[in-house]
């Protein structure tokens, strides 16, 4: 009898039971999991309902842009070797000013994370104001950045690696600043004790052992960089950005897919070397 | 013994290793340099003036003229909705005919994948260049460059996270006589939903972000009153649409974030 009582309580009761007779299906979903994800879905639904009817599209546009589509994809087909040389220069062009941004991000960035992590800042007030400022220079788009740097310095690889720098550090220092947290509040408390200075803390106490993951986020804001760099090129940062640009606007679409393919070789490659040299940092 | 002598070996290779590394650094550096003819003392000059123009030629922004900046905000908003909620759609099918367990055939799989990461690997304001000059100027083809992007960008990561699902579950179906529907129905999505609500989530605020640059190719959204702005030298109404466009970001990241607290 004692054992009776839980069970009854989860037996079906009458109406469930004869539901269950008649083959209708029992209901084992979680109740209100089931209904936050109709509520998503149905506030998802009327939202896109909603936005749809005030997104004037027009089908002669879509018509007009669907019929050429074959005449272009036919000239894309014809894929020219002729510009090769010129699109391998721009992109080794890309390459260098995805490294010298990441060179010289990673060279602010070290200094800067350590005021910004909370368990070794010196000044816990700038450390916070500076939080606030990088979040500032993170929200603003890449592409942006780059375009001001283009409009105070004029067009070229030195605008790129300038309106790249501020994002690229403004990332790098987060995630530093993320590792140096994690890293044991131990090794500062040790050396503390017996007096080390902050620059002894920082370069003999936590750097040396925090060396491998930030290679590991270098090397992931690279291959993100690379990516960065082939679009800002677009904009007018140098590196092979400018010619798919040219290329495009032209309508020399022959040269355009040898520099699509380029550009998917290169990031495809650096992808792999990446990944690569992430999986082997993290065994060690 | 053996280890006393084994570690000093070890630790001087160590250190020609690291010697090693240095200066294939620092040869690449030189390279670089050299190669794009970069000036280390014109660049360093270059962010002062950089700091200068910002300040006093870009801030204060212009705060006139407000009601101008409605219609593109709103433009922006309605792009990463649209977008956001046809690519999960389409994402969605095509990540489950390509993660690893629940795909149908080898072959679709392969295929598939071959096109989503040749797609994703070319940088997508190409895309967006190349669908301008096949639609024309205007919303069109933003909204398909957000699609293009979103479709494959979505279809890997759901694909991924579909792949990190529990066998166990399918197994404990496929045991039972479960269809392909079944299977699909009751063990692959319940499990799959946190992965699926938190990446659609963060689709819709890259999409806002993307909206944001497209109109710098000529593809709609506040990007392009932002182009115009800065080709018109007009630096106070650039400054406005940034700031517009920050507070436009942090107010959707801080949203998406409320959202995923509630359902996650």
């Amino acid at each position: 009898m004692q054992q009776g009582t839980p069970l009854q309580q989860y037996a079906p009761s009458q109406s469930g039971r004869r539901a269950g007779r008649s083959g209708k299906k029992i209901k084992i979903a979680h109740r209100k999991t089931q209904l936050q994800t109709r509520l998503f879905f149905t506030a998802a639904a009327v939202l896109f309902l909603v936005c749809i009817s005030f997104l004037d599209l027009s089908w002669k546009q879509f018509h007009q842009g669907i019929s050429s589509m074959p005449d272009i994809a036919s000239k894309l087909m014809t894929i020219s070797f002729e510009p090769f040389v010129q699109l391998v220069d721009g992109m080794l062009t890309s390459l260098i000013i995805a490294f010298l941004t990441v060179v010289l991000s990673v060279v602010i960035s070290i200094l800067l994370s350590f005021l910004i992590a909370e368990n070794i800042t010196p000044v816990k007030w700038l450390g916070r104001l500076l939080r606030y400022v990088l979040l500032i220079i993170r929200t603003i788009p890449t592409t942006i950045w780059v375009l001001l740097a283009v409009a105070s310095m004029g067009f070229g690889s030195m605008a790129g690696v300038l309106g790249l720098l501020f994002p690229t550090s403004s990332y790098l220092i987060k995630a530093f600043a993320a590792q140096i947290e994690e890293s044991s509040d131990d090794t500062i408390e040790a050396m503390r004790s017996v007096g080390a200075s902050w620059l002894q803390i920082v370069f003999k106490g936590l750097l040396p052992g925090l060396i491998l993951p930030f290679l590991a986020i270098i090397s992931f804001r690279f291959e993100m960089e690379v990516a960065e760099t082939v679009m800002l090129g677009m904009v007018g940062a140098g590196g092979i950005g400018v010619l798919l640009q040219d290329y495009i606007s032209y309508y020399e679409f022959a040269d355009l897919a040898m520099g699509i393919v380029i550009v998917f070789i290169t990031i495809f490659a650096v992808e792999l070397i990446s990944n690569r040299v992430r999986s082997k940092l993290a065994r060690r | 013994m053996y280890n006393q002598t084994a570690v000093p070996v070890h630790h001087r290779q160590k250190k020609a290793k690291r010697l090693m590394s240095l200066a294939l650094l620092a040869a690449a550096l030189a390279f670089s340099i050299i190669y794009v003819k970069f000036d280390l003392m014109e660049f360093l000059s270059g962010i002062p003036l950089f700091i200068r123009f910002i300040f006093a030629d870009f801030l204060p922004p212009n705060m006139t003229n407000m009601n101008s900046y409605v219609r593109p905000v709103l433009d922006t908003l309605i792009f990463a909705v649209v977008g956001t909620f046809i690519s999960s759609a389409i994402g969605l099918v095509i990540a489950f005919l390509m993660a690893r367990n629940t795909s149908p055939h080898p072959v679709v799989r392969l295929v598939l994948r071959g096109i989503v990461s040749f797609v994703r690997n070319v940088p997508f304001l190409v895309w967006a260049s190349l669908l301008v000059v096949i639609f024309g100027v205007g919303a069109m083809p933003g909204l398909f460059a957000l699609l293009v992007f979103g479709i494959c960008f979505l279809a890997r990561v759901y694909a991924e996270s579909i792949e990190e699902l529990d066998k166990e579950a399918t197994e404990a179906l496929t045991a039972s006589g479960a269809s392909y529907g079944q299977l699909i129905r009751h063990a692959i999505i319940p499990q799959f939903m946190p992965g699926y609500y938190s990446w659609t989530l963060f689709m819709f605020e890259i999409n806002i972000r993307a909206s944001a640059i497209l109109g710098l190719v000529g593809a709609g959204g506040i990007g392009s009153n932002l182009k115009q702005a800065m080709d018109l030298f007009q630096y106070g109404r650039a400054s406005m649409i940034i700031v517009i466009l920050i507070v436009l970001i942090l107010a959707v990241e801080f949203l998406t974030q409320k959202i995923r607290e509630r359902i996650l």
